[in-house]
C-alpha cells in the first residue's frame, strides 16, 4: 500500500484515448443527439459512446422496448438510429461543443457496412470507434457478427487499416473467450469493452404473453454485474496489456471500484441512469476518488487489476 | 396477484364516446398509484403495443384512472375497435414530472383539442388548493367539443371553435389575447399542439406570466434512457424531465437535428400520435 497522497489522479488512458475520469456513457443510452451528449458531459462523464449507428436508418422495435424489473432491466430497442448519413451531422455538431472524447459505436451486418459506417464516423470527428459485436436481439447484427470470429477479425483488421483512432470491440459475455480475443489482438484491436446485455425475456403471467414487442431483448443492470466482473477478471488475467472498459451493472462508486479492481481501466454507465439519472457520473467519480484517497492510491491505473497482483 | 414486472393490470369499467374520434376510458387498477396532475402512464396492450397517455383523472379511493384516447394510430385504433367494459389493459406509471401547484393562485388553464385531458385532473387538484380558475378550451369544430360541462363545474370556462358552432369563432389564442389584456394571472397551464403552445409561450413571455406546458414526443422507454423523446436544443427528455416543462422551453425550440433524427426514420418528431 502506498503512502496516503494529497491528490488522486482520476485521468485514465485507453491507448491514445485520454479520459478526465474513468466513467464512460455506454452505447445505446442517450447518445442519440448532440444536446443529450452535451448534458452527459456536463453531468461529469469521462467519455461518451454514441448509440450504435448503421448504414441505413433503423426504426427499431415497437413498444414495449424497456422493462424495469427492479433487479435489472430488459430492453429491445432494436438498434433504432437515423443512419450514418444523418448521424454524422449530429457528431459534427457535438464535436463543436463537447470536449470529452466521443466514441462512435459502429453497427453492421457485414464487413462492408462496418467499414462504411466506421469511415463516416471518423470523418465526422469521432475520437474512437467501438464495434458492436454483441447486441443480443437484432438478427444479423451484433452478437450474430461476434459469434463468427473469422469475420470479426477481418472487420477489426479493415477498420483498423482506415483508423488512426483507437478501435474497441464491444463483446458479449459468451464471446469474451481467450481464443477469440487472441485473434482480435492479432487483428489490431486497441481496447475491449465488455459485457453487452445478455439475451433475455420477460413474461407476464396475467396476460400470459411476453412483454417486449420483440419477445427477446437484453438484460442489463445490477443482476449482471457478477457476470461482467468475471469476464473482465478473465480478460485482464490473460491479456493484462489491453485496456478494458468494464460494462454491466455499474450503478454506484462501489460497483465501479469492483470493476476496476478486477482489471477495468474505465467503467461503462448505462441503464443505471434509469434509476439515478445523470447525477450518477459525479456520484461515481466522487466516491471513487474518496475510496482511492482512503486506500492510498494515487491513480486509477494503480487500482486497475489490483486483485490480480495481490 | 403479486406484480413481477412494472405493469399493473387494469379493467375497463366504463367507456364514454366524447366525440366521433375520442373516447373516455375509466379503468380500475389492481394497485393504487396516486399520480400527480400532468404525469402520464404507459398503457400496454399485450401483443399490440404500448402508448403514453396522461391522466385525465384519478379517483384515489376506488383506484380508478381516466384516460381520454383519440383514435390516431395502431394502438389507439385497436383499443377503440376491440375494447369493451371488462377488457383488460396494463398500466406502467405514473411517470414524468407533474404541474406545479401554488396554493391560492389565480390560474389560467388552456387546452386545445384532445390534448386538454390532463387539465381536468389538474383543475380538480388546483381547486383542492384553493386556486381560482379561468379555463379556455379551443376546438376545431363544434363536433369536436368535449368535457366542457365538466370544466364549467370547476371554473369560469370559455370555448372557441374555428367553425364558430360553439363559443367564440376562432382559436383559443384569440380568446387568450382578450383575457390576458384584461386580467393578470399568477400561473398559466397549457396543453395541446406544439404550434399552439409556442404562441401561448410568446404571449405569456411578453406579459411576464409564468407558464407550464405539457409536451409531446414519441416516447419509447419512458424512463429517460433511450433518448428518443429529446427536445432540442436543451437535451431535455419528455418522459423524464417532462412532460410538464416551463413554457420558456418553447421559445428555444428550433428546427434542430433531433427532428432530422426522427424524420429520417419516418416518424415525425411531434408525433407521439404516430405511435398511438
Amino acid at each position: 500500500m502506498l503512502n496516503k497522497p494529497c491528490t488522486v489522479d482520476m485521468k485514465v488512458c485507453l491507448k491514445s484515448l485520454h479520459l478526465i475520469n474513468p466513467t464512460v456513457l455506454t452505447s445505446g443510452v442517450l447518445g442519440v443527439s448532440y444536446s443529450l451528449m452535451k448534458r452527459v458531459e456536463e453531468a461529469g462523464a469521462g467519455a461518451i459512446t454514441t448509440k450504435t449507428i448503421t448504414k441505413e436508418p433503423r426504426e427499431g422495435y415497437w413498444n414495449p422496448v424497456f422493462v424495469d424489473l427492479g433487479y435489472g432491466y430488459v430492453n429491445a430497442i432494436g438498434l433504432r438510429n437515423p443512419g450514418v448519413d444523418v448521424f454524422r451531422e449530429e457528431i459534427r455538431r457535438a464535436k463543436k461543443i463537447i470536449r470529452i472524447p466521443i466514441i462512435g459505436s459502429v453497427g453492421g451486418r457485414d464487413l462492408d457496412e462496418f467499414v462504411y459506417v466506421a469511415e463516416e464516423m471518423l470523418e465526422a470527428g469521432c475520437d474512437s470507434l467501438e464495434l458492436n459485436l454483441s447486441c443480443p436481439h437484432v438478427s444479423g447484427y451484433g452478437g450474430d457478427i461476434g459469434s463468427d470470429v473469422e469475420l470479426t477479425s477481418k472487420i477489426i483488421k479493415e477498420v483498423k487499416s482506415i483508423s488512426e483512432k483507437p478501435v474497441s470491440a464491444k463483446l458479449s459475455a459468451s464471446h469474451a473467450k481467450k481464443n477469440f480475443i487472441e485473434k482480435y489482438i492479432d487483428a489490431g484491436i486497441d481496447i475491449i469493452a465488455a459485457i453487452n446485455t445478455l439475451r433475455a425475456m420477460v413474461v407476464n403471467i396475467d396476460s400470459m404473453t411476453p412483454v417486449l414487442s420483440n419477445i427477446v431483448g437484453g438484460l442489463s443492470g445490477p443482476c449482471i454485474r457478477p457476470i461482467a466482473l468475471a469476464v473482465i477478471y478473465d480478460i485482464h488475467r490473460e491479456f493484462p496489456d489491453i485496456p478494458l472498459i468494464g460494462v454491466g451493472g455499474v450503478e454506484d462508486w462501489m460497483s465501479a471500484v469492483e470493476m476496476i479492481l478486477v482489471g477495468a481501466s474505465a467503467v461503462g454507465i448505462g441503464s443505471a441512469i434509469a434509476k439515478k439519472g445523470l447525477s450518477i457520473f459525479k456520484e461515481i467519480v466522487k466516491g471513487l476518488e474518496k475510496y482511492m484517497e482512503e486506500k492510498g492510491f494515487r491513480s486509477v491505473k494503480d487500482l486497475t487489476g489490483y486483485i490480480h497482483r495481490n | 396477484m403479486v406484480l413481477r414486472d412494472p405493469y399493473i393490470p387494469a379493467t375497463i369499467i366504463e367507456i364514454n364516446q366524447l366525440t366521433e374520434n375520442i373516447r373516455e376510458y375509466c379503468v380500475k387498477l389492481d394497485k393504487s398509484i396516486d399520480p400527480e396532475p400532468g404525469q402520464f402512464a404507459m398503457i400496454w396492450i399485450p401483443k399490440v403495443g404500448e402508448i403514453p397517455i396522461s391522466f385525465a383523472d384519478w379517483i384515489c379511493e376506488e383506484k380508478i384512472a381516466v384516460f381520454v384516447i383519440a383514435r390516431v394510430g395502431k394502438v389507439t385504433g385497436y383499443i377503440q375497435e376491440n375494447f369493451k367494459t371488462g377488457s383488460k389493459m396494463y398500466v406502467r406509471g405514473p411517470l414524468g414530472r407533474s404541474f406545479t401547484i401554488r396554493e391560492g393562485a389565480k390560474c389560467l388553464l388552456m387546452g386545445g383539442g384532445y390534448g386538454l385531458a390532463p387539465l381536468y385532473y389538474l383543475a380538480k387538484k388546483l381547486l383542492e388548493k384553493k386556486c381560482r380558475l379561468k379555463i379556455i378550451l379551443g376546438f376545431k369544430n363544434g363536433s369536436d367539443v368535449f368535457y366542457v360541462n365538466k370544466f364549467r363545474v370547476l371554473g369560469d370556462t370559455e370555448i372557441s371553435t374555428e367553425d364558430g358552432k360553439i363559443g367564440v369563432r376562432g382559436t383559443l389564442i384569440d380568446v387568450l389575447e382578450k383575457v390576458m389584456n384584461s386580467e393578470r394571472y399568477d400561473m398559466v397551464y397549457a396543453c395541446g399542439r406544439e404550434e399552439l403552445l409556442i404562441k401561448i409561450a410568446l404571449i405569456c413571455n411578453a406579459k411576464n406570466t409564468p407558464l407550464e406546458v405539457s409536451m409531446e414526443r414519441l416516447i419509447k422507454c419512458g424512463q429517460g434512457v433511450c433518448g428518443t423523446c429529446v427536445i432540442e436544443p436543451s437535451g431535455l427528455l419528455v418522459c423524464r424531465d417532462g412532460p410538464v416543462f416551463d413554457g420558456k422551453i418553447l421559445l428555444e425550440i428550433k428546427n434542430h437535428s433531433s427532428e432530422n433524427f426522427t424524420r429520417s426514420i419516418k416518424i415525425v418528431c411531434r408525433g407521439a400520435s404516430d405511435a398511438k
